[in-house]
């Protein structure tokens, strides 16, 4: 049972972690300079007007009686109402979430398909000089700003040797019925090869700004630990039964090192939502973060707060299948539920 | 073995690599700068003429010049510091509240720990970006809001490691013995624990500058950190944005510039690391 | 004492006593490390002999370099840097090629290591691991598994067929251990290093392991090099003892007569130190001092410090080899003018 207990642990702290996030979000509200009620009503709303919202909005009521109904809309999936558009923040940001889910699965695809690897290379090549490179690589690939990439990519690939497609998600009259929100994956429900390719091609840049620092992290942890489980007691034995290099990094390091790197690749695709507000931007692509961007130009300060409650809530999700997702690996913890030996 | 007496180990010699020495001097000179570059460049990198805007690299404008007509190679070196300074800035202020946060955990009583890591981990799987982004947009777009913000969110990982090692280092034989010895909790904390504990913390800072450094620039590309005309890096950025396929040197150079300090502090925590832990050496 | 001793500064005469045929033959053996200052000697001109079938006990405190010695005949650890001979059945092992040398290990010889719980993959089974061994050589899957299951019930694992897909994690330690001779052994080696197999484990089980091992080295008639801090086992377990300090060899001798004449200072010192049998060597208390780190032994014969019989030549002159009547191969300045 201490696999159910276990997850029941990271569910309680996912909901405290949501609580928090929700208070934040409210007393940030709460701070926003101005009166609520008036901002709520749009610049040109007369007073009866902002009276009006006030009262619908509940702000005549005492704080914390706006705070406990806050949580309950919040319970009920109403993050709040965009001044500009008029429109519900949740319905926004449900229609563009899927191309931004889109985008970070492909990054970490990417991601993943650079750093094994080269981890792996690294990590049987210890000292030598493809592990000296490599990490000296990873640092810096580490250290690049990611929507001055986006930018610097953008700009030699699309403007200049036009290699990619500049901005968007897809080209003039290609697109496939939108099933999925997701332009490659809608292609391919349609059957429509030419169709995948053009949005492939849409976002193979995109997708690379956010691969770069990804794979660069998880080259770094997955590095240490197959190092770290390379040096520790449990080789001594296996390079005694005769095992080569590779055998060991691959049927040994590796595994015992996927526990970390998964939870790490759990926060750095919860991290990508961050970021995707700078290179969504930057491609023009939609998404969850050229929605926060615009809203964010726009001064739409509700939709900048609702979209901040959302992504925490979409962060905070990731973790917790990256965190499960761990706790399955591990027949440690996985053995005590399923039985041992059981195959 | 029992018998084994602790013998006191050799002061290691801190014999560094060139590879070492040439970052700490690239951190050193950056640092320089930072402190002059605004005594050193000129003063009409503030003010706009239109003559001479969008020039590319030449003898005269080493990286060219900006739709104001300005020097960008000059207003880099003069945006030096407000985009070093704000970033050590942010990294003050919140291992400042870390510390605090971590004193708290430490001395007080169970529940108080208890209360106050609940809430860093709360803090810790919170997407520091997006929820800076909000602050920063609540506190209306400037580089002190951006400073605020970053400072708010980023503070719950120093918490962490500093509130596990002083917890260790409250355990250890001296600590032990200095309160047999009647001293107080507080002075035996501030006197002893502390300063124990700040060694893990420097290794972390150096990545942290690399990191918030990045982190700063693109608050201030979306429009909430600094403002231009601002000689900071992330907000010239923005600010040539638009005129990228006419001269998109005035793009590139401050890029590069922000890339040069992330990497070299970036490299600097590496190496501060694999020395504290050398299992990690190439 | 010290007249009708041989002098062999150097050159050690041919042993009286029979020797079984030799299988493991060790010539001036020095490991060295490479630390960040300095270069450091941890094992110094080490020479000894293993016969067939034959259970050598290396003896000696912590830290005088056994783990380093036994780990250097299986070329275990890359960090160290080995010199001299190290002969194992015709072939010299030092001059091998690293996949030679692979394929020696598992095959030819096994080792066992300290402890149990950190000695296997978390994430692997325990049929997969003990297979391993033969996997590594080429054999199907269904043989290795076969095997494996074969070595277990030696070992007398329990419903071993059943637990060949078990996690390591649901093993007790007792067992686990035994998971870890059946590693070494499945490959059917002719010698087995063990390092301290039973250190970590407790009394009861520590006997029934050593039984274990004991039947299986008289059945295959496999030789054992059995490092150990604990005379008890010794004394029960070995037909030859080797003691170590400070990473050289100070003196060997067949267990019986080791034990009733021991002849080096520090051997009697160890065996003072153990009026029972069940004492280890690390509770022990009556040498005083600690033993030298290996970056600064004292000049000399490096016990002299701790030496209640030290003399005027002892802190200057390292004591060369002498074999005494009882057989004993000493470095003592006790035993020879050297
Ligand atoms: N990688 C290393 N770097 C530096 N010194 C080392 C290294 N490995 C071992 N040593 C030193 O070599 C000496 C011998 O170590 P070794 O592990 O062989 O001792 P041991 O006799 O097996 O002791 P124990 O009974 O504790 O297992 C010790 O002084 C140890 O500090
Ligand atoms: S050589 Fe001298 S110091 Fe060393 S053991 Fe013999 S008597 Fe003692
Ligand atoms: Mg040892």
């Amino acid at each position: 049972m201490a696999y159910l207990r276990l997850i029941s642990q990271r569910l309680v702290m996912t909901v405290l972690t949501l609580w928090g996030l929700a208070t934040l979000v409210f007393i940030m509200i709460k701070l926003i300079p101005g009166d609520e009620a008036q901002v709520a009503a749009g610049p040109g709303a007369n007073p009866e007007q902002v009276a009006s919202v006030a009262k619908r909005l509940g702000l005549d009521l005492p704080v914390l009686q706006q705070y406990l109904n806050f949580l309950l809309r919040m319970l009920r999936g109403d993050l709040g109402t965009s001044v500009v558009s008029s429109k519900p923040v949740l319905t926004e940001l449900a229609a563009v979430l899927p191309s931004t889910i889109e985008l970070m699965i492909f990054a970490s695809i990417i991601g993943t398909l650079i750093a094994f690897p080269m981890a792996l290379v690294a990590a049987s090549y210890r000292g030598k000089a493809f592990d000296g490179i490599a990490r000296i690589v990873a640092v810096t690939g580490g250290a690049m700003p990611a929507f001055w990439l986006a930018l610097m990519l953008q700009f030699f690939f699309g403007n200049v040797w036009r290699i990619t497609p500049i901005s968007g998600q897809h080209s003039f009259g290609i697109a496939s019925p939108n099933v999925t929100g997701m332009p490659t994956l809608d292609a391919l429900l349609a059957g429509d090869i030419p169709a995948f390719l053009d949005a492939l091609a849409y976002l193979i840049l995109p997708a690379f700004v956010f691969a770069i620092p990804f794979a660069a992290q998880v080259f770094r942890l997955l590095r240490a630990s197959l190092l770290g489980v390379l040096a520790s007691d449990m080789m001594l034995p296996v390079r005694a039964k005769g095992a080569s290099t590779s055998r060991m990094v691959l049927r040994h390091a590796l595994p015992n090192s996927l526990l970390p790197t998964v939870s790490l690749m759990g926060v750095l695709v919860g991290g990508m939502v961050g970021g995707a507000i700078l290179v969504e931007t930057v491609f023009a692509r939609r998404g969850v973060g050229s929605f926060l961007a615009n809203s964010v130009a726009l001064k739409d300060t509700y939709a900048v707060l609702g979209a901040v409650m959302f992504v925490g809530i979409a962060v905070c999700l990731v973790n917790l299948v990256a965190d499960i997702i761990t706790l399955m690996l591990d027949p440690r913890i996985r053995g005590t539920q399923f039985g041992a030996g059981a195959k | 073995m029992t018998l084994v007496l602790p013998t006191a180990s050799p002061r290691r010699k801190a014999n560094f690599t060139a590879y070492e020495l040439t970052v700490f001097g690239v951190v050193a000179a950056l640092f320089l700068l930072a402190l002059i570059g605004p005594m050193i460049a000129p003063a009409d990198i503030y003010t706009s003429n239109m003559l001479e805007t969008l020039f590319p690299p030449s003898a005269e404008h080493w990286l060219g010049t900006d739709d104001q007509g300005r020097d960008i190679f000059w207003r880099l070196i003069a945006g030096s510091q407000l985009s070093l300074f704000a970033t050590v800035l942010v990294v003050i202020l919140y291992s400042i509240i870390g510390m605090i946060v971590a004193t708290l955990a430490t001395v007080g009583p169970r529940w108080v720990d208890e209360l106050l890591m609940r809430v860093t981990d709360i803090g810790l799987s919170l997407p520091g970006l997006v929820v800076s982004l909000g602050i920063a947009t609540v506190l209306g777009p400037s580089l002190q809001s951006g400073i605020i913000a970053l400072a708010l969110t980023g503070w719950p990982m120093t918490a962490r490691i500093l509130r596990t090692t002083m917890r260790q280092t409250m355990e250890q034989p001296f600590v032990e013995g200095a309160r047999i010895l009647g001293v107080s909790r507080t002075r035996l904390m501030l006197k002893h624990v502390l300063p124990n504990s700040l060694d893990v913390l420097i290794v972390k800072w150096a990545g942290d500058i690399s990191f918030t450094m990045l982190i700063l620039a693109g608050l201030s590309f979306i429009g909430v950190g600094a403002q231009p005309p601002s000689p900071e890096w992330g907000a010239m950025i923005s600010g040539a944005r638009g005129n990228m396929s006419i001269a998109w040197w005035a793009v590139a150079a401050p890029g590069a510039a922000i890339v040069i300090n992330a990497v070299a502090f970036a490299l600097l925590a590496d190496i501060l690391q694999v020395r504290r832990d050398p299992s990690l050496r190439a | 004492m010290g007249v009708d001793t041989i002098l062999t500064d150097g050159i050690i005469p041919a042993p009286v006593r029979r020797r079984p045929e030799a299988l493991l033959q060790v010539e001036q053996l020095s490991i060295d490390i490479a630390t960040r200052d300095a270069n450091v000697r941890l094992v110094d001109n080490v020479s000894f002999g293993i016969g067939r079938g034959e259970r050598v006990a290396l003896v000696g405190e912590s830290g005088s370099g056994k783990s380093v010695t036994a780990q250097a005949l299986m070329r275990l650890n890359s960090r160290v840097k080995l010199s001299g001979r190290v002969n194992f059945d015709g072939k010299d092992l030092l001059s091998l090629s690293p996949s030679q040398m692979a394929a020696m290990r598992g095959q030819r010889m096994g080792m066992v290591f300290q402890d149990p719980m950190s000695s296997l993959d978390p994430l692997m089974t325990i049929g997969d691991q003990v297979a391993e061994t033969l996997r590594i050589r080429g054999i199907s899957k269904r043989n290795a598994r076969q095997r494996a299951l074969d070595v277990l019930d030696e070992l007398k694992v329990e419903r071993a067929a059943e637990r060949l897909d078990s996690f390591p994690h649901e093993f007790s330690g007792g067992m686990r251990q035994r998971v870890v001779l059946a590693m070494a052994l499945v490959g059917e080696p002719d010698l087995l290093i063990a390092d301290e197999p039973t250190t970590a484990l407790d009394v009861r089980v520590q006997e029934r392991v050593l039984d274990l091992l004991d039947e299986i080295s008289r059945r295959r008639s496999l030789a054992v090099l059995l490092i150990t801090h604990d005379m008890g086992i010794v004394a029960g377990f070995a037909d030859r003892v080797m003691v170590m300090y400070s990473g050289r060899i100070v003196e060997e001798n067949e267990a019986t007569l080791l034990f009733a004449e021991p002849q080096h200072p520090y051997t009697r010192g160890l065996l003072e130190a153990v009026p029972r049998a069940d004492v280890t060597v690390d509770r022990l208390r009556s040498i005083p001092g600690a033993p030298p780190v290996p970056a600064a032994r004292p000049s000399g014969c490096t016990f002299h410090p701790r030496c209640d019989r030290a003399m005027a030549i002892c802190s200057s002159v390292e004591p060369g080899e002498a074999i005494t009547p009882s057989g004993a191969r000493v470095r003592c300045h006790l035993y020879g003018a050297g």
